[in-house]
């Protein structure tokens, strides 16, 4: 067994990662970045926004951060802070400046998880200035043209305490993700997962299924990754029924009635 | 003689000794008393024990009724097992305490009847085992919002599926249970591939004698049903092919009518050419049933449809209205047909070719867009009954009908004229007038009125009603409460924040003042939170939704209390804009008192629903709170409604003003609602995450705390 350690300011995109358009998201993102605009990715989980900044990373040839925002982030984990080596401190940047500096495209998944006060220095990055103050370094960095910021965050998450301050995403070109039509939903569990186009059929009608139960006892609805997950067991031989109860089902619920209606539905398509 | 044998007489001797204690010699009168010994010898060693244990119990009463008991409990074991053994044995108790030991006896003997009607029980799956199961399914199939509910008869209207009350055809549970998922399913087909278009009904009630054709066209329908499942959900076909029928006979006359129907498996094949293979098939003799199959109603099926429609329609056009009107400019009230947009509605292109997978994609001004999320449904359900979007429902709003329905408020609804402003507690407030597209100043009189108490035992019996789940509701609450959060930076703590310390230390050689905040502590995390609860009072909460709410807000206010959250509650109603009112039920500053609690049980039903005034009100009240966090929920059961004009756009307009108002002042807003048709406009009016839609009124109590913690942790 080997493992690749990425140095994260580093992580240049080298193979194309497979991503299936669902509409002009390309062109207005290469739009935005030609611009120095920053990029506001919303969408359900599971619909395809971090392969399509991996996409873009790749299309645009620029090294890749991702931060997966929580509630504890503080600014300090975004911009850098002070190590102690050899009885000496030493600073160390965080993900934000090392992106700034190489001109990376810095990617903040579900950002509306990271505490207020840490949202806002992004502020001066995402309009005209594009700066980005490092107050412990008494530095003020001018982002390159090639440094791009993108965000994401999911609107249907019902939190009143998690919403995206109004001062942050007007900032931002926004794109709209949603989970791509049936016909494409199935080339991408093909090409995924590596099943055949019935069964990936088959699959997507299942994910429209667990979708109609959205709001009726399910947060949410299978996403296209789930579906993929599933058709990957399938392709190891796992049957249908068990596939989706164990890569879908029990990720979606822990009610017993709502676990045997899904587990149901799937019976009766496979 | 070996020593199994032996070791087996030294049981049986055990044994019979024991029993006969418990009997008093009773026992030793049996006349095969060594047979009996030897099949009790012969039980598991827990059917054993069960029976010492059931005999001392009965030995207490009677020694003689335990005596019977012992004499029969080996062939009750075999019959029934354990727990029908003690089912048995309670109901023969029964029959002692009531009418003595010769009707006791009587009651053990005929164990077959007992055993008989003991395994119907447990092999019967009645509604309420698979209601909620049935609910989901159905609606994860697909298409119409189906009410699931039991009946006299099964069958559909369109707008509900009605199954009997339990269904005990089968010996296994389980089976019986796959009966009635099968039966949902059969029943929601009719629903989903155009059994009951418009355009088929009406052939069949014009043309036909519908009482007489009916059975005909319910068989063919089956058939043709029956292959459409096949090509959809094989594996729904697969256990309608096992469960379906009584016997092979059955099947064979079944298969005698798909041979002479045989266009009906094809793909492509719709209601209408089963209507019109029906009179060749008139004489025929008709196959049962099958088990999964329910009757048709045609009249009732008309009489839902015909109603929906009506809705529908009117819904439909206001939606296109709306999406006409979107270029207008602000002033741009409606009046200029020509500034509108062209919006037209056309099929998706459908790959396979079949009816049920019909969709819809709508073209403004000539560029094809995607189907709004909120319209779906509604396109859905239509194309449900027509199989298009016909053309009447393209067509513009009446005139009379828009106007009635946009109409302002004016002086002519005024029931009761202008009210004394100067009165205490009473307020203006304004209100949006979205024809006229600004605000009607000082419109809308709102009195603030006390509820009168209530029947103080109604807080005590929810409280013993909900018992279990105001337990586990307590318990999810504490749980929230008791989620610990690491601080850092602190002054003092229980550990040092290294990250702060090597900041320090970097600070003090650089040469800046070293910063005192060097720890770590755990600590919960404060709420500092202050909700308001705003509960629709209007005259069509009267019964099980005014039952319902106030039962929540008792569970509440228990839950509440727990976390510290500061809460009122007021209720809200009204007649026409010069007579809105809100009643205090519990304000900010007062405790969860007898007094307040007494005010919970007395809400009652009042008038209408004018909703923007009293979120305007409850805002201000809000605003004036001091809380890091400010929540107003709505806990309502229908759209914005009042006497006069305040309806349908007009209503839902002024509504979504007031919240963007509160909006404004830092105060979020959330939506509980038991309207089915809330899709239409709640996303409008409180956004598209803003609200939950309850199914069911029985759920609100259930559901209602359970909101409330995922909307503030």
């Amino acid at each position: 067994m080997s493992t690749t350690a990425i140095r994260t300011a580093h992580n240049l995109v080298t193979r194309e990662p497979y991503y299936q358009p669902i509409g002009n998201e390309i062109a207005v993102f290469a739009a935005a970045y030609h611009n120095q605009l920053p990029v506001l990715l919303k969408g359900p989980t599971g619909c395809g926004k971090t392969r399509f900044i991996e996409y873009m990373a790749w299309y645009l040839k620029r090294p890749m951060v991702t931060v997966a925002c929580h509630d504890d982030l503080t600014a300090s984990d975004l911009i850098g802070r002070y190590l102690v080596k050899g009885g000496e401190t030493v600073w160390v940047d965080g993900p934000l400046t090392g992106a700034v500096r190489h001109g990376s495209i810095c990617y903040l998944d579900e950002v509306v998880e990271a505490r207020k006060d840490t949202s806002v220095v992004i502020h001066p990055l995402c309009d005209d200035r594009r700066l980005l103050p490092i107050e412990k370094l008494g530095e003020v960095l001018a982002a390159p043209p090639e440094f791009c910021l993108a965000i994401s965050y999911n609107p249907g998450y019902q939190s009143v305490l998690k919403d995206l301050k109004q001062s942050t995403r007007q900032r931002f070109v926004a794109l709209e993700f949603n989970y791509p039509n049936a016909e494409l939903e199935q080339t991408i569990i093909e090409k995924e997962s590596g099943i055949d186009a019935a069964i990936a059929r088959q699959l997507v009608k299942f994910g429209h299924m667990t979708r109609n139960l959205k709001g009726s006892g399910l947060d949410e609805g299978a996403s296209t990754r789930l579906l993929v997950n599933a058709g990957k067991l399938m392709a190891s031989d796992v049957a249908p029924v068990v596939a989706t109860d164990a890569a879908i089902a029990q990720a979606l619920t822990d009610d017993d009635d709502m676990l045997k209606a899904i587990h149901e539905l799937s019976r009766s398509i496979f | 003689m070996s020593d199994e044998s032996r070791q087996n007489i030294l049981n049986r001797l055990r044994i019979q000794k024991d029993l006969e204690k418990f009997t008093a010699g009773a026992l030793a009168r049996h006349p095969n008393l060594e047979e009996l010994i030897a099949a009790i010898a012969a039980l598991e060693r827990d059917e054993q024990d069960q029976i010492y244990r059931s005999a001392e119990l009965v030995a207490r009463s009677n020694n003689e009724l335990a005596a019977q008991f012992i004499a029969k409990a080996p062939a009750a074991f075999y019959a029934m097992g354990g727990d029908g053994v003690q089912e048995w044995l309670d109901g023969a108790i029964e029959v002692f305490d009531h009418r003595g030991l010769g009707f006791a006896v009587d009651f053990l003997e005929d164990i077959d009847s007992f055993a008989e009607a003991y395994a119907g029980r447990h092999a019967q799956c009645a509604f309420d085992q698979a209601s909620v199961f049935l609910r989901h399914f159905v609606r994860g199939l697909g298409g119409r919002e189906l009410r699931i509910a039991t009946d006299d008869d099964t069958y559909t209207d369109t707008e509900g599926l009605y199954l009997p009350a339990s269904f005990n055809v089968f010996p296994d549970a389980e089976q019986n249970f796959t009966l009635y998922k099968l039966t949902a399913v059969h029943l929601w087909a009719q629903t989903w591939y155009g059994t009951w278009r418009y355009q088929v009904l009406e052939k069949l009630m014009r043309h036909f004698d519908t009482d007489k054709v009916l059975p005909i066209f319910n068989r063919l329908e089956c058939i043709r049903l029956d292959a459409c499942l096949a090509r959809e959900l094989p594996g729904v076909a697969r256990e309608m092919a096992v469960f379906g029928c009584h016997d092979e006979d059955e099947e064979q006359l079944w298969a005698q009518w798909r041979e002479a129907a045989p266009l009906l498996a094809g793909a492509g094949a719709t209601a209408e050419d089963s209507l019109a293979l029906i009179p060749t098939l008139l004489g025929t003799p008709l196959p049962p049933l099958k088990l999964y199959q329910g009757e048709m109603f045609a009249g009732k099926v008309r009489q839902a449809m015909f109603a929906r429609i009506e809705r529908e329609k009117s819904a439909f056009q206001r939606a296109m209205e709306d999406m006409r009107n979107e270029g207008d400019g602000p002033e741009g009230t409606g009046a200029d047909a020509a500034q509108k947009q062209l919006v037209e509605m056309q099929p998706t292109d459908n790959e396979d070719g079949s009816e049920a997978n019909l969709s819809m994609q709508v073209s403004i001004d000539g560029k094809l867009q995607q189907l709004p999320e909120h319209l779906k449904d509604l396109v859905g359900s239509i194309l449900q009954d027509f199989g298009e979007i016909p053309d009447q429902h393209m067509e513009r709003m009446d005139l009379g009908e828009y106007s009635d329905d946009l109409l302002p408020q004016n002086g002519d609804n005024d029931v009761d004229g202008n009210a004394d402003l100067s009165a205490e507690g009473t307020f203006s407030y304004r209100e949006w007038d979205c024809v006229r597209n600004r605000f009607r100043e000082g419109f809308c009189t709102l009195r603030e009125l006390t509820v009168p108490p209530g029947d103080e035992r109604f807080v005590e019996e929810t409280l013993e009603k909900h018992r279990g789940l105001m337990k586990s509701i307590k318990k999810t609450f504490e749980a929230v409460l008791g989620e610990s959060k690491l601080q850092r930076r602190q002054s003092d703590g229980d550990d040092i924040d290294l990250d702060a310390v090597i900041e320090a230390y970097a600070d003090v050689v650089n040469g800046r003042e070293m910063s005192e905040y060097l720890y770590t502590r755990y600590r919960n995390q404060e709420r500092n939170i202050a909700v308001m609860f705003m509960v629709d009072m209007s005259g069509s909460t009267l019964g099980w939704v005014n039952d319902a709410e106030r039962e929540s807000l008792v569970l509440l206010c228990e839950a509440l209390e727990l976390l510290g959250d500061r809460y009122a509650i007021y209720g809200f109603s009204g007649r026409t804009n010069k007579r809105c009112e809100v009643y205090k039920i519990k304000e900010f500053d007062e405790s969860y008192n007898l007094e307040v609690r007494q005010r919970i049980s007395g809400i009652r039903p009042k008038a209408y629903t004018r909703m923007g005034v009293a979120i305007r009100h409850l805002g201000h009240l809000l605003h004036e709170t001091r809380a890091r966090t400010k929540l107003l929920i709505t806990l309502s059961d229908g759209r914005p409604e009042d006497y006069g004009g305040y309806k349908g756009k007009y209503g839902i307009e002024d509504t979504r003003h007031a919240l963007l108002e509160t909006r404004q002042g830092g105060i979020h807003s959330f939506c509980i609602t038991i309207d089915n048709e809330a899709q239409e406009y709640l996303p409008h009016m409180y956004g598209p995450a803003n609200y939950a839609v309850i199914d069911e009124v029985q759920k609100l109590p259930y559901k209602v705390a359970d909101i409330y913690r995922r909307l503030t942790t």
